[in-house]
């Protein structure tokens, strides 16, 4: 686990102001390293600049200073290949599930030979290998969700970024499909950052969490988490690191404001 | 099968009623002025008893369509360009307006001083018609793209050709879908007026023809005759192929 998959370094990120004037920093000389194979978190409240940081890693925003790498799996022969799974699950809804895989596999100029074998092998990981002919309108909230997983892993991407995919869901939707996350990192074991609000999620997920300060982002804790996977929801010792980790950031609250 | 259906009772009473007042009116006047629906119905089958009918509809049946594709193609592909480029949208947008706005009678006799008694002339009036309707749906139509799977796409770098093909035009397709039934009514509509004025041999023609000779009961039966051959294209063709496009939408009833 030497290797990186992802160096940020100093990264800065100025938007307007809301007020007109001048301008504020959303992310403020922010440095994080993931390793290759690793399941990274980065845990903030809402409106903390999460979803700017995974934008500015997957390319579709651009930032002020600093640097972002992310290293590939042949040292940088061909670009990386970055996949995303969003809030909702953004899927082509007139394509079929297979055909929606397929559209991530010809986005990265995949060889077709192997399209039918990868999209049978994620969907079989994410459970949906009878629904391959079905759209994506006929499935609930949770599949589509898993789709949109099972798209993103089919590319076998040098990074997996989430933005707090299972917050749409409910909760019992939400609980199964972490749980279910795990299962199937345990066979695809991509390189994750995750973004999330909830610590709990976090804990539960990561062997890597960040947590974020609001305005300007910021790193101020760094945490790993060392509870041997599978683990139990239940497991008394992720709430134990839950309990810690919202004192500190209550503290570090508090800090700020004096 | 259930025999009555109280459902489609209020339908049935409208069609009857109607019926019965046509003949009721009929009634006061000469067969070639107002014929009664018994008499229209025996026009229509004299018409079609004579196989030149055949060919005189064909003639305009291939003018709407060649004009209606066309205005399909052309429409289409300026309201996609409009929308994907801003600043070709506002170049093209008082063209369109001017367009939109010249009355559509001047281009029926403006075909016929420009290109005579050809071919052209009918198909050009209706493409100058109808493809302006079809650029503006579809433009707006652009509008509306979502902006997430734009994002998805961009994500996942997906080239230019395959955002497109599977992102971008499947959004359009509502769009270009009540552009092609309002497009097929006009394409109609106008053909036969522009036939009126220049084509040899069409549908138009007959109606001029049967007015020249103050034949009522004529134009009524040529007239119905095209109007039930352009609903069995909607109901046989146009239709069968949205639902068929549009079979993604039907969401799971559980």
């Amino acid at each position: 686990m030497s290797t990186q998959a992802v160096v940020i370094e100093g990264l800065s990120k100025k938007f307007p102001s809301p007020s007109g004037f001048g301008e504020f920093a959303v992310i403020d000389a922010l440095s994080l390293q993931i390793s290759r194979g690793s399941f990274a978190s980065i845990v903030g409240p809402s409106g903390c600049g999460k979803s700017t940081l995974l934008n500015i890693i997957a390319g579709i925003e651009t930032y002020d200073s600093g640097e972002v790498r992310i290293l590939t799996h042949d040292g940088g022969q061909s670009g990386p290949r970055i996949s995303y799974v969003f809030q909702s699950p953004r899927l082509l809804n007139w394509l079929t599930v297979e055909d929606n895989i397929k559209f991530a596999l010809e986005a990265h100029n995949i060889g077709r030979v192997g399209w039918d074998q990868q999209v049978k092998k994620y969907l079989e990981m994410v459970g949906l290998a009878g629904q391959a002919r079905n759209f994506p309108l006929k499935l609930s909230g949770g599949m589509q969700q898993r789709v949109a997983i099972a798209r993103a892993l089919a590319i076998e991407p040098d990074i997996l970024l989430m933005d707090e995919p299972f917050s749409h869901l409910d909760e019992i939707t939400a609980r199964k499909m972490r749980v279910d996350l795990m299962r199937i990192l345990e066979r695809a074991g991509p390189t994750i950052l995750f973004v999330t609000h909830s610590l709990r999620e976090a804990v539960f997920l990561s062997e890597e969490v960040y947590m974020m300060s609001v305005k300007p982002a910021r790193i101020f804790k760094h945490l790993r988490v060392d509870i041997p996977r599978p683990r139990e929801p239940e497991d008394p010792r992720l709430f134990d690191l839950e309990k810690d980790l919202i004192k500190e950031f209550f503290a570090m609250l508090e800090q700020d404001q004096q | 099968m259930k025999l009555f259906r109280p459902d489609l009772l209020p339908g049935l009473l409208s069609a009857i009623g109607f019926l019965l007042l046509w003949k009721a009116v009929s009634l006061f006047f000469l067969p070639t002025f107002l014929p009664s629906p018994a008499e229209l119905l025996a026009r229509v089958v004299a018409i079609f008893s004579n196989p030149s009918a055949y060919l005189i509809i064909s003639k305009t049946l291939q003018r709407v369509c060649a004009g209606l594709i066309l205005s399909m193609i052309i429409g289409s592909a300026m309201g996609l360009v409009m929308g994907l480029r801003r600043s070709v949208g506002s170049f093209f947008d008082s063209w369109i307006m001017v367009l939109l706005t010249f009355p559509a009678i001047s281009w029926a006799f403006l075909s016929v001083l420009w290109f005579g008694l050809s071919e052209v002339a009918p198909i050009f009036t209706v493409v100058l018609i109808v493809f302006p309707y079809v650029t503006i749906n579809i433009w707006e139509g652009t509008k509306a793209l979502d902006k997430e799977l734009s994002e998805m796409a961009k994500v996942f770098r997906a080239q230019r050709l395959l955002r497109l093909r599977k992102v971008l035009i499947p959004q359009l397709m509502p769009y270009f879908f009540s552009s092609l039934r309002i497009s097929f009514a006009l394409s109609w509509k106008i053909a036969l007026v522009s036939e009126a004025f220049g084509a040899g041999l069409g549908v138009g023609k007959e109606l001029t023809y049967w007015f020249q000779s103050s034949r009522a009961d004529m134009m009524l039966a040529w007239g119905t005759s095209f109007m039930v051959l352009m609903v069995l294209i909607d109901a046989l063709i146009l239709r069968p192929w949205e639902t068929r496009v549009f079979s993604w939408r039907q969401i799971a009833s559980t």
